[in-house]
């Protein structure tokens, strides 16, 4: 039996429900008449249920989607970390260039090199600077302030996984968790205490 | 504080990018807060690699963050958005292929941590449909890497397909090339398996 004329691309246009209505309705009455499409529609339908499906499977879970932010920010401030010392690392191999080229020339220009270095000076300080430092700050204070949510969380969760749940693997865990965020603060003593509670079955 | 957030979610992207642009930062943290588990997800279906995944969804919105200054709306924010990820992917793609770390177990997802666990289901069935959904993987694994990012965005990712040009940098009739392709290369790596009752 030949094969229909009519192109896979519109069968799979039609499975994959990428049809305008124009070319939707004209396609639905070609498929009444012609078993070859309508075999090619049912089976390009299968592989997309197929994949649609294994494809769903692959969850991110909320746990991992907690620090996405506060990583960001970290990212951030390190960037700006290392923009800040390669600036200063190019000033000083300017510096040192610059500072070649006098030592071949007469000792009069060192006056010359002063000034060239106060000149420096004021560009490395001046207007860069100050359009970075608010972002550190900014990047700074968000990585505090998504800390301190993380340790609000995980403590809340601790409590309702080990009063509402009696989950004690999931209650230590969380515990453990926010000892890790509460790292050099008070709240990493409020852990180990739940956490002693726990170990002692209190 | 509590009104803003309310406020936040009925704003749409490019207002809050708006925002950003003019000094907003919370700005920048509703569309984190937006976009994150669909980019992560993207990622992970894209290089199937856990904790590369999550490397790469904070490198792309490193990458937002620093562009976003300068950024025009042009197209939508999140079809930047998808490109900055799908240029990654990319990238890691391309990175991977000239050295390879890792052998095809490693990079098998742990889904035993990533899909819930039901106590009462049948272990023996789980294990089946784990065995199943990881064979279809690999056949969309298959698909060349343009085939495939067609195929993720426009089916998964819920693009249109003028979005997936956009993207993709491409014309809108390459895109359906690409798809009607990956479709069809689909079928033919799938139409035996399930013919047969392997999958």
């Amino acid at each position: 039996m030949p094969k229909c004329i009519k192109s896979e691309g519109q069968a799979i246009d039609y499975a994959s429900k990428l049809l305008s209505p124009e070319e939707e309705d004209p396609f639905k009455e070609h498929l009444k008449n012609c078993p070859d499409c309508t075999e090619a529609v049912q089976s390009f339908r299968t592989v997309l249920q197929l994949t649609d499906k294994a494809q769903a499977e692959l969850r991110v879970p909320e746990l991992a989607l907690q620090d996405i932010e506060m990583n960001v920010y970290k990212r951030l401030a390190a960037a700006h970390e290392q923009t800040l010392l390669s600036r200063v690392r190019a000033y000083l191999v300017n510096f040192g260039s610059l500072f070649r080229w006098q030592r071949t020339a007469a000792a009069s220009t060192i006056a010359v090199a002063l000034i060239t270095i106060a000149l420096l000076w004021g560009e490395l300080f001046s207007p860069e600077p100050e359009m970075l430092l608010p972002d550190t700050q900014s990047a700074v204070a968000r990585i505090e302030q998504y800390r301190q949510q993380h340790i609000q969380r995980n403590l809340e969760e601790a409590f309702i996984t080990h009063h509402l749940r009696n989950d004690a693997w999931e209650t230590e865990s969380r515990l453990h968790r926010m000892k890790e965020h509460a790292h050099g603060t008070n709240w990493t003593k409020v852990a180990d205490d739940h956490l002693q509670n726990l170990h002692s079955g209190h | 504080m509590f009104i803003a957030g309310i406020m936040d979610k009925l704003i749409d992207d490019e207002m809050l990018v708006a925002q950003f642009q003019s000094g907003r930062q919370n700005a920048f943290d509703e569309l984190m807060k937006r976009y994150k588990a669909k980019i992560f997800s993207y990622l992970l279906r894209s290089v199937r690699n856990y904790e590369d995944a999550e490397d790469i969804t904070i490198e792309v919105f490193f990458k937002a963050y620093r562009a976003l200054d300068n950024w025009q709306p042009k197209a939508k924010f999140s079809t930047w958005l998808y490109k900055i990820a799908s240029n990654l992917a990319i990238d890691y793609h391309r990175t991977k292929g000239r050295h390879p770390v890792y052998a095809l177990e490693d990079l098998e997802i742990p889904e035993a941590n990533l899909v819930a666990t039901d106590l009462h289901s049948d272990p023996v069935h789980q294990v089946e449909e784990q065995e199943r959904g990881r064979i279809i993987r690999e056949a969309v694994d298959q698909l060349s890497p343009k085939q495939k990012a067609v195929f993720m965005l426009s089916r998964y990712e819920g693009l249109q397909l003028k979005e997936v040009a956009e993207t993709l940098d491409m014309a809108e009739g390459t895109v359906k090339i690409h798809l009607h392709r990956a479709v069809k290369r689909l079928q033919t790596l799938l139409r035996p398996l399930w013919e047969n009752n392997e999958i």
